[in-house]
């Protein structure tokens, strides 16, 4: 054999696996998205109906529109706040910083938690007659006590939002503080030196030399926050009513629970368009020339 | 216009005494260099001055004020880093307008200001660029920009020519000593390089172990150390200092050679210092002491002579044209009007 065909024949097995698990799955959740697609009705996987479980989603399904909204305001939400805490926090914790870095092994405990148990622990946290939380705000704002916190839609809301925050902020902190230790110690100290107070030294010589982590950080978390799946299910299911369902969720609904699998996978397809967008934008950042 | 005043400062780190109770009174408008090895404690003067490290204890004053408690902002002073320190995502003239623009220098004003401060240190075709595209030398000429574009109380620089090659550093030197002389500012000058120390310095503070071991001249550091250590740091090449003893006002090597009369008392243990070019060379028989030559070495403009007694060596400088060949015999006189003694003990300056 030539070297030239057995590179390509050692490297077969490796492009079969990624054929099987990712590339084959794709196309036929493609192939499904343009079929009446019901796991109850034989024959139905192959019936097509062109893009008309599109035009459905778009045009006859408020439910579509009210979970790209919850997903909406919920990236932007996470996104923005687990940014905001995690910057704060890496600030505090970097070299130079104010806090003792053995803060930065226990920083990683939320993080080392799988979603689901975030979701499973704020679930109880937030019980209106044990939970840890409940207690803690009926303590400080009686008003609070005995609040149903997830039968509220908003309060449901905002719990999702907090357990997402929760368990995200650690691993941006922990990429933030590596982007922060790059910077080179004594442009920090010039700025010092000329006059910068405080503020003026981050806005600006730290935050322009931290931007392109700071956008591979915010990139990487609204693809994350986009997909949230997990925690959302254990902690609300979507609810109360579709207060917190996400378009993950609401696939996943619509899929496995009304079996409406070409409904379904033309959801997933539509959700590819932000995730694309995100995936560009990331490479560029990540892959850039400077 | 500011004096800068450390008293008894002092920066531990645990155990670790990196500036060791130390005094000195920068005048006004004075250009002040510490000069020192690696390691001494010079950059962490600078920086404790800077404001940039608190000291352990002790007293900096800049001016007529205390600034112990100041933030290095409220200084007013200006640094020019080893590593330039220069801002990478701001233009060349960004970089040089910041000290302005951060203290509310009025927008008309400042460019001007950057365009004199750029022409000074001929940087004005790169204003437009970024730190990366420029030269190691043209960046050390931003981050000198950037230092002389306001008026501070006090010049801080720290190693400034260390990074750039031996040639451009010969021709920065020069420049930073034109400017200075023009800028009038009182300035602290950081470096290991004994001969930017001696060419840009009104005075050198010599500098070991974290303290001060000569306050003077270049003039005195050189002609009257202090010391065995400013003795041998100072000078290129670096002063011979042979042991031995003094005997009816002569110097006797240890190895029992008799090298110059000297004007002393008879003393047990003492070290001779002598510098290369007070060593005069002549035929064999024309000196005070006959010796072989053990290396001859010719740099274009001066010659080199190593003799070896016993386990000492000596350099003397010779004429540029002299020739002479390893082992060739020659006669060599002290200069007496240049001889020192030191305490080997002590390390101290016998004063004659
Ligand atoms: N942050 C620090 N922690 C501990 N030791 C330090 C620190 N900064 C400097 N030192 C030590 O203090 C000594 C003096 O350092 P420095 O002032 O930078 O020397 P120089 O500038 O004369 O080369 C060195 O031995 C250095 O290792
Ligand atoms: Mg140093």
């Amino acid at each position: 054999m030539r070297d030239n065909t057995l590179k390509y024949v050692l490297v077969l097995p490796a492009v079969m696996v990624v054929f099987a698990t990712a590339i084959w799955p794709l196309m036929e959740s493609a192939r499904l998205s343009a079929t009446v697609g019901r796991l109850n009705r034989p024959g139905s996987l192959d019936q097509y109906i062109g893009l008309e479980n599109y035009t459905w989603a778009f045009f006859e399904e408020p439910a579509f529109w009210n979970s790209v909204w919850v997903t909406g305001i919920y990236t932007i939400l996470t996104v923005g706040l687990t940014t905001i805490f995690a910057l704060g926090l890496a600030l505090l914790l970097a070299p130079g910083g104010r806090l003792r870095s053995g803060v930065q092994t226990l920083l990683i405990l939320p993080f080392a938690m799988s979603p689901a148990l975030i979701g499973v622990s704020f679930r109880f946290m937030f019980n209106p007659e044990f939970g840890l939380f409940d207690a803690f705000f009926g303590a400080v704002m009686p008003p609070l006590a005995d609040v149903s916190w997830l039968a509220d839609p908003t309060l449901a809301f905002a719990v999702c939002v907090m357990a997402d925050v929760w368990g995200w902020i650690p691993f941006l902190t922990l990429v933030l503080i590596g982007g922060l230790a790059s910077i080179p110690q004594d442009t920090i100290e010039a700025a010092q030196v000329d006059g910068a107070s405080g503020w003026r030294v981050f806005k600006d010589v730290t935050l322009p030399q931290l931007a392109p982590v700071l956008a591979v950080v915010i990139i990487l978390k609204s693809i994350f926050s986009l997909k949230t799946f997990d925690q959302i299910f254990m902690l609300t299911n979507g609810g109360p009513g579709t207060a917190t369902q996400t378009l993950s969720h609401y696939i996943y609904f619509n899929g496995m629970k009304y079996g409406q699998i070409g409904y379904a996978a033309s959801v997933a397809w539509l959700m590819v368009i932000p995730m694309i967008l995100l995936t560009y934008l990331y490479a560029r950042f990540v892959f850039r020339k400077d | 216009m500011a004096e800068v005043i450390l008293k008894n400062l002092t920066k531990r780190w645990g155990d670790f005494v990196g500036v060791d109770n130390q005094s000195l009174d920068i005048h006004d408008k004075e250009f002040l260099v510490l000069l020192g090895p690696s390691g001494c404690g010079k950059t962490t003067t600078m920086r404790m001055i800077a404001g940039l490290e608190e000291p352990t204890s002790g007293e900096i004053w800049i001016g007529e004020r205390k600034v112990n408690d100041d933030l290095p902002k409220d200084r007013d002073v200006a640094m020019v880093f080893q590593n330039y320190g220069l801002y990478p995502h701001m233009t060349i003239f960004d970089n040089i307008a910041y000290p302005l623009k951060v203290r509310g220098t009025p927008k008309a004003d400042i460019r001007p200001r950057v365009e004199r401060a750029a022409e000074q240190v001929e940087l004005t075709q790169f204003l437009g660029r970024k730190p990366k595209a420029l030269s190691g030398g043209q960046r050390q000429r931003v981050a000198l920009a950037r230092a002389i574009v306001r008026t501070p109380k006090v010049f801080l620089m720290d190693e400034p020519l260390s990074n750039l090659d031996a040639k451009l550093r010969v021709t920065m030197r020069a420049e930073l000593k034109h400017l200075s002389r023009e800028l009038k500012v009182t300035t602290v000058y950081v470096t290991h390089d004994q001969i930017e120390a001696m060419t840009l310095a009104d005075r050198v503070a010599v500098m070991k172990h974290g303290v001060i071991q000569q306050l003077g001249t270049p003039d005195e550091i050189y002609n009257d150390p202090a010391n065995l250590f400013v003795a041998g740091f100072i000078g290129s090449p670096a002063m011979n200092l042979v042991r031995g003893s003094v005997k009816d006002g002569h110097f006797i090597t240890v190895d029992g050679v008799r090298l110059s009369t000297i004007a002393s008392e008879d003393r047990n243990e003492v070290i001779l210092g002598v510098r290369a070019d007070d060593i005069n060379v002549h035929e064999a028989g024309a000196g005070d002491i006959d010796t072989p030559i053990y290396a001859f070495e010719n740099t274009g403009e001066a010659s080199f002579l190593t003799v070896v007694w016993g386990d000492q060596r000596v350099i003397a400088r010779g004429d540029r044209h002299l020739r002479k060949e390893q082992d060739d015999v020659v006669g060599l006189t002290l200069n007496p009007d240049h001889l020192y003694l030191f305490d080997p003990a002590t390390e101290r300056r016998i004063h004659l």
